[in-house]
């Protein structure tokens, strides 16, 4: 780790974050588990005794997993079967993957049949956020969930050990939060990029390391004031492909808000200190933005976008819309619609989708900017 | 081939229903309901609520060919080639006001159960925010390796109750318990009925083929729980066991018993059941066509048995899947399996490859997945598919002649 740059660690995780797993491993002895993402509660994994790594598949290429699931389904899934066949997450001892569409319902049938020896965790996570059974049924597959780890690493199932999990992660969002802030106010240091590094980050090493890590940041470095840029709301699912945060800052775009698993509606909320930690883990599941395959009130669903894109004082929104999603695919036309009765510009990127290049990415986001410059009074 | 003569009804009882449909759709005080298959039609139909299927009527489009016309346009309004085509169709005849039914009636209220696929929970939203109406969700959660789930349970039970309060307050009127018991009875009867006559097809010759099935599904998915499904059941079980007693099959000479996974391709239907037909193979059964043979309640605690169906029949574990596909496969005394690996269906496909590795470890029965699409005939070549099958016919027969 270098003294000079405090964002080296991070960096370190990120150009290899499987094989810095695979080291922590080797040095720490711990247990690892993998989880797919979408709302997997990473307090029960810590509590538990183990870290969680995401996995993402978007940007693998896929090559033995074309024989055990179609080329209809969407990168993260494929990406997901290809890196568990080559071996890629061998170091893994157990494994989520989160019920939140059909493909990673059958993920989980194809990754359960081919990766037996992993103790694999199906989270059936309920669609409706509405309902008070919902909260009872979630409750009790956050439990089951806990009890499951707890017998892979060996530790109790308590609420003691959970309690300080949920306060190690609210403390982790928090600073994450600041640091999202700071794109605003300060994008020449806080770029998107580095924001997009330090979120990476958190999701693949042990929190309080990275919470102590984040603590060498320049928070006082003033530097740079905001320029003049083009302010932009995101919906997706995680930010893929690799380097849009990137192309985003080159283009003189700031992501003010956005809705990605793996952006900051999974920092958004905490859950509360006081009571319960499982019920406190339900309830920040519930108040955060529902994710695409949940259900919601569909006549509420576009309006409650618009309010939310209009609250951030967005200038225009861009969706990154996985090749091959279903619920994305069927939500965004009445999104678009709704934003542009709301004369809020938008732009759908089809990411994760075999052989569409950056470049490609790159031309249409330039031409949305000029887009936009040219519709600004 | 020699026809079934009782299907000849199929064409008179869609007419009448849909003519039903109409006039419910016209008639103020009797609601319309759009339903797909895992939910309580039977409340509905006790209630004088006119449920319809737009699945049934996206089907009904597909083989009808009218696909080609009806999902572009609704690409045309933004929703992409890679949804499922009975979404894009259902969207399409919307936009286009195309369709061999005139269409369906305007909801007044969409119920949708996910324990058949997250895809219709996403179009019946698209339905709520086009229509302007309710719509309810019975979120059922996947039955993991089919350990009992009290907490699912509660959570289902719960929401099937409260379905039933929005159905009284929709109709303006309470369920009135002895016309759901009269409605559950026809159900019963109906599936009991559609149960023997996919028995029916162990028989050798099979009597029919699963073709038939797919042709005779109408009463049973839309109209369970009436006396016209029971009426139509019952003809077909009557010439179905005349047939078994005379020998006569549903393909002219059956040397190849085979098994279906997946949904039709209902715009090949005559095209396939024409070339295996003239190739001696006989599609004998589906685990589609027995999704509808689970689906009957007993009268005493209907909300208990619809939360056990739903939670525990359908959305099931990938092993409890080949499980299904074994015993079938000796109830049947099959040969092979055909996999429908369906562009349009993600939740009966994705897992295909798998599956088929893993039935036929168990089974030693061989299997070919052919990729194809239940209702867009852009998404696929039907030369390809038969291409395919060729080549398993062979290597069937040369099993047979190992043997």
């Amino acid at each position: 780790m270098s003294v000079e740059d405090p964002w080296s660690p991070f960096r370190e995780v990120m150009e290899s974050p499987l094989e810095w797993a695979r080291t922590w491993k080797e040095k720490t002895g711990g247990k690892i588990i993998g989880h797919v993402l979408p709302d997997v509660p990473e307090e029960i994994i810590h509590a538990a005794g183990a870290l969680p790594v995401a996995i993402e598949g978007a940007a693998v290429q896929a090559s033995h997993a074309l024989g055990h699931i179609p080329t209809y389904s969407c990168n993260h899934a494929m990406g997901t079967v290809e890196m568990g066949l080559r071996g890629d997450l061998d170091m893994l001892d157990g494994m989520v993957i989160p019920y939140v569409c059909d493909t990673t319902r059958n993920l989980f049938h194809i990754w359960d049949r081919l990766i037996p020896k992993m103790h694999n965790e199906f989270l059936r996570l309920p669609k409706r956020t509405d309902h008070s059974m919902a909260r009872d049924y979630l409750r009790a597959e956050f439990e089951r969930l806990y009890e499951s780890f707890a017998g892979l690493t060996g530790k109790k199932a308590d609420a003691a050990a959970l309690a300080e999990s949920v306060k190690l992660y609210n403390a982790s969002r928090a600073k994450l939060r600041e640091a999202y802030a700071r794109q605003q106010t300060n994008p020449g240091v806080w770029t998107g990029e580095r924001v997009r590094l330090l979120l990476d980050s958190s999701l693949r090493t042990p929190r309080d390391e990275h919470l102590a890590w984040m603590e060498n940041l320049p928070w006082n470095d003033q530097s740079d004031v905001a320029a003049e840029t083009i302010r932009i709301y995101v919906r997706g699912k995680v930010w893929d492909p690799p380097g849009i945060a990137a192309l985003l800052d080159q283009m003189g775009f700031t992501v003010v808000d956005d809705e990605t698993v793996t952006g900051y509606r999974a920092i958004a909320q905490d859950a509360p200190l006081n009571g319960d930690p499982i019920e406190a883990l339900v309830q920040r599941h519930m108040a955060t933005i529902p994710y695409t395959g949940y259900h919601v009130e569909p006549r509420k669903m576009t309006g409650d976008f618009v309010d939310r894109v209009k609250a951030s004082n967005a200038r225009a929104v861009v969706f990154l819309n996985p090749k091959f999603c279903e619920a994305a695919a069927f939500d965004t036309p009445d999104f678009q619609k709704a934003l542009q009765e709301a004369s809020i510009p938008s732009l759908i990127l089809e990411t994760s989708a075999r052989g569409v290049s950056t470049s490609q990415i790159s031309l249409r986001l330039e031409a949305f900017r000029e887009m936009i410059a040219d519709d600004l009074p | 081939m020699q026809r079934i003569e009782s299907l000849k009804n199929i064409k008179q009882i869609t007419t009448e229903y849909f003519t039903a449909a109409h006039m419910a759709g016209r008639t103020p005080d009797k609601p319309v309901v759009y339903l797909n298959v895992f939910t309580p039609v039977e409340i509905f139909y006790a209630m004088d609520i006119f449920p319809v299927y737009p699945e049934n009527h996206a089907a009904i489009c597909g083989a009808r060919k009218v696909t080609k016309d009806l999902a572009p346009a609704a690409e045309g309004m933004g929703y992409s080639m890679d949804l499922c085509a009975y979404a894009r169709c259902d969207l399409g005849w919307i936009k286009t006001g195309m369709s061999p039914t005139f269409g369906l009636p305007k909801p007044d209220l969409l119920v949708v159960s996910n324990a058949q696929c997250g895809t219709l929970t996403k179009w019946f939203e698209v339905l709520s925010r086009i229509y302007n109406v309710p719509m309810f969700l019975i979120d059922v959660p996947h039955a993991g390796r089919g350990e009992k789930d009290p907490a699912a349970e509660r959570y289902v039970r719960n929401q099937i109750e409260e379905l039933i309060k929005l159905a009284e307050e929709i109709s303006g009127k309470p369920l009135d318990q002895e016309r759901l018991k009269a409605s559950i009875q026809l159900s019963k009867q109906a599936s009991a009925l559609w149960t023997r006559m996919l028995e029916l097809g162990t028989s050798k010759p099979s009597p029919m083929t699963v073709f038939d099935q797919f042709v005779s599904m109408f009463p049973i998915v839309s109209q369970r729980g009436t006396q016209p499904a029971v009426d139509f059941y019952a003809a077909v079980v009557a010439e179905l066991e005349e047939r078994v007693k005379q020998g006569i099959g549903g393909v002219d000479n059956e040397r190849f018993r085979l098994f279906w996974d997946n949904l039709p391709i209902w715009p090949e239907l005559k095209s396939l059941s024409t070339y295996l037909d003239e190739n001696g193979a006989n599609l004998v059964t589906s685990i589609y066509t027995w999704a509808w043979s689970m689906l009957s309640v007993g009268e005493e605690d209907p909300i208990g048995d619809w939360t056990e169906q739903y939670l525990y029949t359908f959305n099931l574990h990938m092993s409890r899947r080949v499980e299904q596909y074994t015993l079938l496969a000796e109830h049947y005394d099959l040969d092979g399996f055909v996999y429908h690996s369906n562009r349009s269906c993600k939740y009966l496909s994705q897992d295909i490859p798998e599956v088929r590795d893993a039935v036929t470890e168990r089974t030693g029965l061989p299997g070919v997945i052919i990729e194809a699409d239940h209702n867009d005939p852009r998404l696929y070549s039907l030369e390809s598919m038969l291409s395919q099958l060729d080549n398993f016919l062979e290597l069937l027969a040369s099993r047979k002649k190992a043997n």
